[in-house]
């Protein structure tokens, strides 16, 4: 029993950094632009937000610092793609390295420094609850608040007008046109929000996860954002419950571990992705269809096969 | 307007020859294109270098005089240049087909795991000849087929090959992980590593130097490729499947066998790239084994906009900017990963300048 309380609470805590850059991936998607450097918003968001709170020692405002740098970061990438019509992977990835430079060259001084980030904050009543209590309300604040952020960003894509022109810009871009609309505002306005959550994701990380900053401490979460957005099918929903899938076969070997069985960490870390390509293969041409309309002319360089 | 933006150009068709002052004016466009776009990138590069309080002069004079003059450093370039050429033409080839391999990271691996394989499997008696022609086979059938996985979804189930090879690299780094912290493991208590690969079996080096002979192979297989690509009906066929599948369907070609062929020789080069990383300079297999190897040279084939000469230069670029951070790391004291602002801002400026003229993916 106790394992299964660990690996839960285990998967939503190493989980939420992923899901905040999954729902930064899921809004600049749906808007026909995938962003391979949300790995490099997640970076700048850890290091923005570590300094911040090192320097103020205000968790909250190293929250709002990381979502800021990791927007800055998109913006570039929003500039690139929208106006300047580059390829969104090369671009991407070009973004990706940027990321990581600027960090290494403005964190090596941060190594190491102590830092006073958000600490555990159990919800009362709620967190006595058995297990449900232990796993969902014994956590961090940026976690609680990414309880609102799914159901807020459901709400935003699929509720609003705001989210209607995202949407558009994603399936039909030609009809924002008609209606007097800047498809390329609004792809960029997506793609900086985008930034800006996954910015949050690696604030989590630094100053709510681990505590701590190093060079590249994202470690490929931002790639595993990416992948998560396609396995969740382009829902917010789904995202939550992926993200913590994600962070739960990442918790699933240490808590083994822990209680002396021999296990293989990289087989269990391997699950989640073979599980996104076994249903990408077996649902595929339904999954693919439901995909934003101008996101598959981005993916297709050729008339499907 | 802004739909036709986001639609990629397919790949050109090699183009007839043509008359020759027309064939100078692209080489100065494009050398125009390279000085220009390095020197925004070093002037704003410099600026940050200021901001932390480095002399941007002397720290990017000594990084030139250390990388370029020093014949070590030198060498360190053609060393690394190797893999990233074969990383590139891994994208390059899928890419006249109109497939984008984002996959190089996870095949790159792969390859050097079934090299590593290989030379566990035969033992160290073994001839050193036999184990290298075996780890060559072996890399370059482990990394068609790793990319083969992807052709076949998208054949079979339609799943896009850039989704279907990006997660594969998280499976492929998650088997070297598996296989170097237990079955493959030297020491249960020293580093995670595999044993070390027998002299006998290390890639040779050109003799006076220290360069292993990985860049002579890269070379070579670039121009093998370029010729295949020019000259073979295979190569105009899948040019022609790149640019109009639906076309090429009705004027009888194959396409799903184009488009498994086209991923699957492009998996084999990079799994060649992994093979002579693993020959040629890591020897074992570790925990970050050609980490970032596939995503440089995807950049690399990006900025060669996927041919193979120029993929010669942009790879040696990409190779010199990354000694370039060692340099930079030893005289001025910056963490060596600070050339990855450079290497950043140079692509900005081409992704930002010439995109419009040409858009590729």
């Amino acid at each position: 029993m106790s394992l299964i309380v660990d690996v839960l609470s285990g998967g939503v805590r190493g989980g939420t950094s992923i899901m905040y850059g999954a729902l930064g991936e899921t809004v600049s998607e749906r808007a026909g632009v995938i962003n391979l450097g949300t790995e490099g918003s997640m970076l700048m968001g850890a290091l923005g937000g570590y300094i911040v709170c090192v320097e103020t020692g205000s968790p909250w405002l190293g929250a709002l610092a990381g979502a800021l740098a990791g927007a800055a970061l998109s913006l570039l990438h929003a500039y690139l793609v929208v106006w300047r019509g580059a390829s969104q992977f090369a671009s991407g990835l070009t973004l990706l390295f940027l990321a990581l430079g600027l960090t290494s060259l403005f964190g090596a001084t941060y190594v190491g420094k102590p830092v006073d980030g958000f600490s555990r904050w159990d919800v009362p009543l709620l967190s006595d609850i058995p297990v449900i209590g232990t796993v969902l309300f014994q956590q961090d604040p940026l976690v609680y608040l990414s309880f609102a952020v799914v159901p807020f960003i459901w709400w935003l894509l699929f509720k609003t007008r705001a989210g209607l022109l995202i949407r558009t810009a994603g399936e039909r871009s030609e009809s924002l046109t008609v209606h007097g609309y800047s498809v390329k505002a609004v792809r960029a306005g997506a793609v900086t929000a985008g930034g800006f959550l996954a910015g949050i994701g690696g604030a989590h990380l630094s100053i709510a996860y681990a505590n701590a900053w190093f060079e590249n401490m994202v470690s490929g979460r931002g790639f595993i954002a990416v992948a998560l957005v396609i396995f969740a099918v382009w829902s917010p929903i789904r995202v939550m419950g992926g993200a913590y899938l994600f962070g739960m076969a990442l918790a699933l070997g240490s808590a083994l571990q822990a209680r002396g069985y021999n296990v293989n960490q990289f087989a269990l870390d391997a699950i989640p992705f073979v599980l996104t390509l076994a249903v990408l293969a077996l649902l595929g041409k339904k999954t693919v269809s439901s995909s934003p309309a101008e996101l598959k002319k981005v993916f297709e360089n050729a008339p499907p096969t | 307007m802004s739909a036709t933006l986001l639609t990629p150009e397919s790949p050109e068709v090699a183009e007839p020859e043509e008359a020759k002052p027309d064939r100078l004016r692209p080489i100065l466009a494009t050398v125009w294109r390279w000085t220009s776009a390095l020197g925004v990138a070093l002037i704003i590069f410099s600026i940050l270098l200021l901001t932390k309080g480095a002399n941007p002069f002397q720290a990017l004079g000594d990084m030139f005089k250390l990388t370029f003059t020093s014949s070590r450093s030198v060498q360190e370039i053609f060393i690394q240049m190797a893999p990233l050429v074969l990383g590139a033409l891994a994208v390059a080839v899928p890419a006249r087909a109109g497939l984008t391999n984002v996959g190089g990271e996870g095949q790159i691996i792969i390859g050097a795991v079934a090299a590593c394989g290989a030379f566990l499997f035969l033992g160290d008696s073994a001839p050193g000849g036999l184990i290298i022609v075996a780890m060559f086979a072996a890399s370059m059938i482990a990394g068609a087929l790793w990319a083969g996985i992807a052709a076949l979804m998208r054949l079979w189930a339609g799943v896009n090959e850039a989704i279907s090879t990006l997660l594969l690299n998280f499976v492929a780094l998650d088997i070297l992980l598996f296989l170097i912290y237990q079955p493959w493991r030297e020491s249960r208590t020293g580093q995670p590593t595999t044993r070390e690969l027998v002299d006998t079996a290390k890639l040779p080096v050109i003799s006076g130097t220290q360069v292993h002979i990985g860049i002579i192979i890269a070379v070579v297989v670039t121009v093998i490729v370029w010729a295949v690509m020019r000259y073979t009906r295979w190569g105009f066929k899948i040019a022609v499947a790149g640019g109009n599948a639906e076309a090429a369907r009705r004027s009888g070609l194959n396409v799903s066998m184009l488009v498994l062929s086209a991923l699957m020789i492009g998996g084999a080069l990079a799994g060649l790239a992994g093979m002579i990383h693993f020959a040629g300079v890591e020897y074992k297999l570790r925990p970050g084994f050609g980490y970032q190897l596939g995503y440089t040279s995807f950049l690399a084939c990006w900025l060669a906009r996927h041919q193979p000469f120029p993929i010669l230069v942009a790879a040696f670029v990409f190779a010199s900017l990354s000694v370039a951070g060692d340099s930079l790391q030893l005289d001025s004291s910056l963490p060596a990963a600070t050339i990855n602002v450079l290497t950043a801002l140079i692509l900005m400026a081409v992704l930002g300048w010439t995109a419009k003229r040409k858009v590729s993916v």
